[in-house]
């Protein structure tokens, strides 16, 4: 009996062990490498991840923080000693002493080194597809790996080659990476398609051309980043000239008559853009272009009572004295790049109700009291006939109502120049009316790389190859004379470096071209306001010192940019 | 002459405990236990039966040894000799007790049992005339812990027999007041382990590590094993600490393995500490029916000291502010702060046959949080059964626990933020008593109206055990269990008007099931000179744990809750509304076997060995040996030591390597997925449907193997004076190597920002010195009394990190984001501060803080280490008093050496705020020559000393005279109490205690000692009662 018993417990016990038993091999559930993807499927599934950072790319902490808020463009001051402080990064950035840790640099490199990973994961992907779109697609994600590396040069100095995804990739500097950079696009450039075919979101001809223009523009630059002069070598302004000559004859682009229009909602469509990030506000779009300056009491939807904006960078006052000073005596309104009102009420103060469908801020550079729909208890004021009451605002959600959303010329890092409504502010890109926060939801395509900044390009190529001032000239009052829907600026008389440098501030403003222009144009090491630092290395950031720490393995392999 | 045999006792209303039982009694009990009879079984008394029948009253009287005074409140139960008619009685003061109505010439067995005591019983009393009063029963003082039995992982043995680092704590020594889990029953009590309620929510999170935390990562957290059921750490959803779901009246005993050589038989998940929790098990013997019921009452134990209005007005003025006058004067604080109730019922019946024992219980928690709308209620079920077969050679055990927790939490930060800014001459009401609104602030009264959180959690857990005897000394067990959890979260945001929200509803699902089959076979054999227990085995787990998540938005304002009816929802989008969630499944797969060798009583040898494969390794690392090794030498039983003071002397030594597995699941596999989101997704045709972007969502490692925590522990336990004073010493040194950790590759450009690696070379070191002390006396007069006390010095360091610093800790408030608080360097603690060293002010009265680099820029550059957030002295010292019926306990604990960021402070607390109009703390108005202008950055300006000593709990109890009140036929015993919960703080804190611990982690890197609105304590005071039938 006891002995059948031991065997019954044993036996048992044996099938509650074998049950047991596992190789414990792991199974997913969540994820695959089979997922049954039609062909189709599977090359646009490789494809989109290469263009699919680019919003986190182009935002206002990563790539504008660090192309704007680094130069004479855009200030950050620690708001009122509450807000955008920050740890300080903002001032850091401003008077070129970011450290490497910032987080802002830290973001931005990690955006380029994963979208450079995504492009050698989709050509490496690409080579057993059987799609039509194969060929093109692979020119397209080798293309965007040419960009990002060229971005990464613009940067941080270096760039990456990488073609096999298992082995360490190459790390080139100078000359060595303006040439891979270069014959990278050269070889794509044949397969790849116009704009009218695959629209301004992808790499397409005429973008192509405009990155070509760009590298060989900055070509003396990268070459020698930290030289006292740069030798803009003929050969290399033939080749700006050779493809900006390539953009303007295509007829793939051209000049928007409207200037504000390049940046509205829809301007998916205007045919000034030649390359864009493709935002949808369902989708992947932010707003933080049209966001981030504005004041935390700008509501600018009528729909939505809690976007706002958040009192973020102004411009400088030396900025805006280089409007004051090309216009004189004539307020710099007269540009139609630098302002335009779409509120009537700030020049007919009785015009206090507004139709919904109507209620737009004002665009261009904001300056003095705002006015816009007024806030109490989270909820906008309506007119007795159920418009939109609109007035001057103040600083009620900061506890402030007394304090009106004036915004002064004077911004710098004093108390008086850090609070919230100091320093002229930006509104370039327009609000997405769909924005529920502010912050999300964005429409716009935000601007790589547009018609205007292809005739500027050619202008300041003539005039550094053989100081072609009158060339130079007539490809800026081209552009200037293309903004007829409002009246366009004067015609310029006279042009060199200096004033070509000063009409790209007033075209390309906040568009994120301002750190290379002022590098290129020997202004970086200028004073300006809370501005002193003259050190060269800062030319370009730091390396992020986690990457430098993640690499500390391989001795010598990432090497940290001299200075920091 | 003793009979000797071990048994558990319950007794239900006194505290539950488990001691070795002594028959020593009066004059008749001496003749009758001359034979010794094991216990439970009838046998014949020596004495001749008398002739006559009638009714007489028993009494009798009980002493402790060593005293003629009477003890009263002992509990003394009489039934017949089969077990049956049981009644029960308490000692008066004069330590007598009585039973009327009893038959003479009939026999009784009478128990006598009171806590601290050895349980004594008297067997087959054959109640005359003439003894009727004779019984004299003297209790001893349960001895030294030296034979007390400590569970130690699949076995257990007595104290005397250990040789690694064990920590028992029973029933009787638990933390007293409104306990939530298991871990706050033992804060403070157990040297060597950390315990932080880092919130005073209901049901909030704890963290707990032994021995200092040796990994980086969050996942330091001890191993638990539930009467033998090991539990998965992970989360069961909510912010809630998942081991709440265990009644801690449930508790029977809660034992710590400290060292690596006790906690190697759970080999790959040993790294951290292991707590084995046993339930109560009902006795043979009649059945034990106890009810305890208690209120308690909870206020908020230290309010923030904000400004009063008319304080507000005048300080702001000072400051040239201009400020609203709402003519009020509110304590912002009491309007979102109430008295909180809880009412807690347990309900336990234990008791069986020789055959069958059964414990169950049912017990009700309903806790209010001191901030409004922040509740838990809980119910727990337990029922565990033991039931012998086949001659005993059969054993077969059932636990059974179901629980279903239901936790509601409304925005907490957000209100607290609120109180403490606002304006407090703003009314929270208005004139029709509505909830006022503010244009500059948001009314804390409606943030808790508007948002609210409520988790639901069920979950059960069972097991069965059987094991068989398959010859003498070798028992085969099997022990199979299942621990299921489910939860749902709704996160429900109400639509308003004024200020405009659309509302939404969040829906989350978590389901935990977690599966264990263990096989295993325990042999033991004693002689005179040799004892040897071996035990191997086989263990298979299979955790499983699912979530998911869905949100809608937009809900018109109605009294329809959207929780009830999700479908009211009108917008719907992949930006605002995607889906989300996960599921894993984990397996271990262990094979585990240990050898306890004993010569002569006195030279202990153990080994131990497990073998542990996880599903997480990489084929090439599948399995990971954990071994151990221990020795101890009780000194005290050598000849040479038999006239020292020492009545126990044992010297312990033991070296181990135990591992941490706690990574996540599908490390070793690169993986993609292919989802329409706005980070993989792009548009690339002018629609609007967008092609689903595949991409890498991490990188392989396939060569992931353990952390590895390599112990050595040298440790003395002594008792002097016949047991009165005892104590252990233990130094340890604990090296955690072969850091799991997220890094960054060599090379940039990879698919995935991250990949997870052993880094080689680095180290977490803790090292230490714990003390444990305890003394206990009785006086002449009855009066007995015990002081105890621990202490734990223990220093933390980082060793070979090829990391500058890895940086955690993010600060939170406005113009504070980016800013990182705590950092990981080498040579420093984990959780050491890493900040900028606040100097004073400029002469324009703005922060100055040291140019470490002198290169006259303040910047990341400059930070320094700061200080620790990791306590290097714990301590916690204890007393207890009693006296006739009465019982005083009191509990402190305490920690220094300690720093505690106030990130409270630094986002809300200094003078530009209340130039703004934003209250503040009497801190922020400190320092005259700082200007009005002066922004708060990160820096050491904000970091206190975190060192407190609290008297955690209080207690003071009576035990009724059943007898006395004529109510002892229907309730045995009955004892009242009022317990005081966080009574008493003291501290250089400023903060709402400094006990406490943001989790404020970066990228899975923990984060230590923050403060950012947390959750504030309470004070509680609670009434019980403890009934027993």
């Amino acid at each position: 009996m006891k002995k059948k018993l031991s065997t019954i417990f044993a036996v048992t016990g044996l099938l509650m062990f074998s049950n047991a038993c596992t190789d414990l091999k792991e199974k997913v559930l969540d994820e695959t490498l089979t997922a049954k993807l039609s062909e189709e499927e599977t090359v646009n599934g490789l494809l989109a991840p290469t263009y699919a950072l680019l919003p986190n790319l182009f935002q206002h902490t990563t790539y504008f923080a660090l192309q704007e808020i680094s130069t004479d463009e855009a200030i950050l001051p620690y708001r009122g000693g509450t807000d955008w402080g920050d740890n300080g990064i903002y001032i850091a950035l401003h008077g070129h002493n970011t450290t490497s840790t910032d987080p802002n640099v830290n973001n931005t490199w990690n955006q380029l080194v994963q979208s450079i990973s995504r492009c050698i994961t989709a050509i490496e992907g690409l080579k057993s597809a059987t799609s039509p779109n194969t060929a093109l697609y692979t020119a397209e994600a080798r293309g965007m790996r040419a960009y990002y590396n060229m971005v990464m040069l613009d940067l941080f100095g270096i760039a990456f080659v990488k073609d096999d995804p298992g082995t360490t990739s190459k790390i080139i500097r100078g000359d060595e990476a303006v040439k891979y950079i270069e014959s990278e696009f050269l070889a794509v450039e044949p397969v790849l398609q116009p704009k009218s075919v695959v629209g301004p979101g992808r790499l397409n001809q005429a973008a192509v051309w405009s990155l070509l223009a760009r590298l060989n523009l900055n070509a003396a630059v990268y070459r020698n980043i930290y030289g006292a002069t740069f030798d803009f070598k003929a050969e290399d302004m033939d080749k700006v000239i050779q493809y900006t000559d390539k953009v303007i004859n295509s007829g793939q682009a051209k000049l928007s008559a409207d200037y504000f229009a390049i940046f509205g909602n829809s301007n998916h469509t205007n045919e000034e853009i030649i390359f864009a990030v493709d935002q949808r506000a369902e989708l992947n779009g932010h707003n933080r272009m049209a966001y981030f300056s504005i004041s935390g009491d700008q509501f600018p939807l009528a729909e939505f009572p809690a976007a706002n904006g958040t009192d973020g960078p102004g411009i400088t006052s030396d900025f805006y004295q280089t409007w004051v000073q090309a216009y004189g005596a004539v307020d710099p309104s007269r540009d139609p790049r630098f302002y335009q009102q779409n509120m009537s009420i700030y020049s007919n103060a009785a015009d206090t109700c507004v139709a919904d469908a109507d209620y737009k801020i004002n665009r261009g550079i904001l300056r003095g009291q705002q006015y816009g729909a007024l806030r109490v208890n989270g909820a906008f004021l309506r007119c007795p006939d159920g418009k939109l009451k609109v007035g001057k605002l103040s600083y009620v959600t900061r506890n402030r109502a007394d304090l009106p959303v004036s915004f002064s010329e004077m911004i710098d890092f004093t108390t008086a120049g850090s609070n919230y409504n100091t320093g002229y502010r930006v509104e370039k890109y327009e609000f997405s009316n769909k924005s529920n926060t502010g912050r999300n939801r964005g429409e716009a395509d935000i601007v790589i790389a547009r018609l205007a900044d292809i005739y500027l390009m050619r202008a300041e190529a003539k005039l550094r190859k053989s100081n072609d001032a009158a060339g130079a000239l007539a490809d800026v009052n081209l552009v200037r004379a293309s903004r007829t829907k409002t009246l366009a600026p004067p015609a310029l008389t006279t042009m060199n470096l200096d004033l070509l440098f000063r009409e790209r501030g007033f075209e390309f403003y906040w568009e994120m071209l301002r750190r290379p222009d002022m590098i290129r144009f020997g202004k970086y090491e200028g004073k300006w306001t809370e501005k002193t630092n003259t050190d060269v290395k800062k030319r370009i950031f730091p390396i992020p010192q986690t990457a430098i720490d993640g690499a500390s393995n391989l001795p010598g392999y990432l090497k940290q940019n001299d200075g920091y | 002459m003793r009979n000797t045999s071990t048994l558990s006792v319950r007794t239900g209303i006194i505290r539950n405990c488990l001691m070795q039982v002594t028959a020593v009694c009066g004059l008749h009990a001496i003749a009758a236990a001359a034979i010794p009879v094991p216990e439970g079984q009838p046998r014949k008394h020596v004495e001749t039966s008398m002739n006559k029948l009638q009714e007489v009253t028993l009494t009798g009287k009980v002493t402790t040894e060593g005293s003629s005074e009477g003890l009263p409140g002992v509990t003394v139960v009489i039934s017949d000799v089969s077990g049956n008619n049981k009644q029960g009685a308490t000692t008066n003061e004069s330590g007598s007790f009585s039973f009327a109505n009893l038959q003479t010439g009939q026999r009784y067995n009478l128990e006598f049992s009171y806590i601290g005591f050895e349980k004594q019983s008297l067997k087959d009393f054959l109640l005359t005339e003439s003894n009727a009063s004779s019984i004299v029963v003297k209790l001893k003082e349960a001895a030294s812990n030296l034979s007390e039995v400590v569970v130690v992982g699949y076995g257990s043995a007595t104290k005397k027999d250990i040789t690694g680092s064990v920590k028992s704590l029973k029933s009787a020594e638990f933390n007293q007041g409104i306990i939530n889990s298991p871990e706050q029953l033992l804060q403070g009590k157990v040297s060597g382990v950390n315990i932080t309620s880092a919130t005073g929510e209901p049901g909030g999170k704890t963290n707990i590590t032994v021995r200092g935390p040796g990994g980086v990562r969050t996942g330091s957290t001890p191993l638990f094993v539930v009467d033998g059921m090991a539990l998965d750490n992970s989360g069961t959803g909510g912010d809630t600490n998942p081991l709440n779901f265990l009644n801690p009246q449930d508790i029977e005993s809660i034992d710590v393995l400290k060292d690596a050589s006790a906690t190697a038989i759970y080999g790959a998940r040993g790294a951290n500490g292991v707590i084995l929790i046993t339930t109560k098990k009902g006795k043979s013997g009649t059945a034990q029916v106890t009810y305890s019921g208690s209120l308690g009452i909870s206020n908020v134990a230290r309010p923030l000291d904000v400004l009063s209005g008319p304080e507000f007005l005048a300080e702001a003025t000072k400051l040239g502010a201009t400020i609203t006058d709402g003519k009020a004067n509110t304590d912002w604080q009491k309007e979102i702060f109430r008295t909180a109730t809880t009412h807690n019922h347990n309900v336990s019946v234990g008791g069986g046959s020789d055959k069958m024992t059964y414990y169950a219980s049912f017990g009700a928690q309903k806790q209010q949080g001191i901030l409004k709308n922040s509740q838990q209620n809980r119910y727990t079920g337990r029922m565990n059964l033991s039931q012998k077969l086949f001659d005993d050679r059969v054993t077969l055990d059932f636990n059974l626990n179901a629980t279903n927790t239901k936790n509601q939490r409304p925005n907490i930060q957000g209100a607290i933020g609120s109180a403490l800014t606002i304006n407090p001459t703003y009314a929270p009401y208005d004139a029709n008593g509505q909830i006022a609104q503010y244009q500059d602030f948001t009314n804390p009264l409606f943030t808790l109206q508007q948002y609210k959180e409520e988790l639901t959690t069920n979950r059960v857990l069972a097991s069965i055990s059987p094991s068989v005897k398959i010859i003498d000394g070798l028992i085969y067990k099997l022990n199979f269990g299942i621990d299921n959890s489910t939860a749902t979260q709704d996160k429900q945001l109400l639509p308003s008007t004024i200020p405009a929200e659309i509302g939404r509803l969040e829906n989350y699902g978590l389901r935990n099931t977690n599966r264990l089959i263990e096989n295993y076979l325990t042999y033991n054999l004693n002689t005179k000179m040799h004892s040897l227990t071996a035990l191997l085995g086989h263990s298979y787990q299979r955790i499983f744990i699912q979530s998911r998540n869905f949100s809608i938005n937009k809900f018109p304002i109605s009294d329809i809750e959207p929780i009830y009816n999700p479908g009211l929802g009108q917008d719907l989008s992949l930006a605002l509304n995607q889906p989300g969630g996960f599921a894993t499944i984990n397996e271990l797969q262990s094979f585990f076997g240990r050898a306890s060798y004993g010569f002569k009583d006195r030279y202990l040898l153990t080994a131990t060995l497990r073998i542990d494969g996880s599903s997480k390794f990489g084929s090439n690392n599948k399995y990971g040996s954990f071994p151990s090794f221990s020795a101890g030498w009780r000194i005290s039983e050598e000849p040479f030591m038999k006239s020292s003071p020492f009545s126990e002397l044992k010297l312990r030594a033991g070296w181990g390597s135990t591992g941490n597995q706690e990574i996540p699941s599908k490390i070793t596999q690169a993986r993609f997925t292919s989802v329409v989101s706005g980070t993989a997704s792009y548009p690339l045709d002018g629609g609007t449907t967008y092609p689903a972007g595949t991409t890498y969502t991490r990188l392989a490692n396939p060569n992931i193997q353990w952390e590895v925590s390599k112990q050595t522990d040298l440790g003395l336990d002594f008792g002097l004076f016949k047991g009165a004073l005892s104590g252990e010493i233990d130094y340890f040194r604990k090296v955690s190597e072969k850091m799991l950790l997220e890094v960054i590759p060599a090379d940039p450009v990879q698919p995935a920002g991250t990949f997870w690696t052993n880094v080689p070379d680095m180290q977490i070191i803790n090292q230490g010195l714990e003390l444990d002390l305890n003394y206990r006396n009785t006086l002449e007069n009855g009066l007995r009394y015990s002081l105890g006390g621990n202490i734990t010095f223990i220093k933390n360091r980082v060793e070979h990190s090829p990391y500058t610093v890895i940086p955690s800790g993010s600060a939170q408030g406005s113009g504070l984001t980016s800013a990182t608080i705590n950092g990981y360097i080498n040579g420093e603690a984990i959780g050491s501060f890493y900040l900028k060293e606040f100097i004073g002010f400029d002469e324009k009265g703005i922060s100055k803080f040291r140019d470490v680099d002198g290169n006259g820029i303040v910047n990341d550059a400059d930070r320094v280490v700061a200080g620790t957030a990791l306590p290097t002295r714990m301590y916690n010292f204890n007393g207890n008093v009693s006296f006739k019926g009465f019982d005083l306990s009191a509990n402190f604990n305490g920690v220094a050496g300690n720093k505690v960021y106030d990130n409270t402070a630094n986002s809300n607390f200094y003078k530009l705020k209340l130039s703004k109009g934003v209250n503040v703390t009497p801190e922020a108005l400190e320092s005259p020559e700082e200007s009005v202008n002066n922004s708060a950055g990160v820096s050491t300006r904000y970091l206190k000393s975190g060192a407190y000593l609290r008297l955690n709990n209080l207690v003071l109890g009576y035990n009724l005279n059943t007898a006395k009140l004529g109510i002892s036929r229907w309730v045995q015993t009955a004892r009242i109490s009022v317990t005081g919960q966080n009574l008493a703080l003291w501290t250089k804190y400023n903060g709402y205690d400094p006990e406490v611990n943001n989790d404020r982690s970066i990228a899975g890197i923990t984060s230590y000692g923050i403060d950012y609105l947390s959750y504030p304590k309470a004070k509680t005071v609670i009434f019980s009662i403890n009934l027993g039938f």
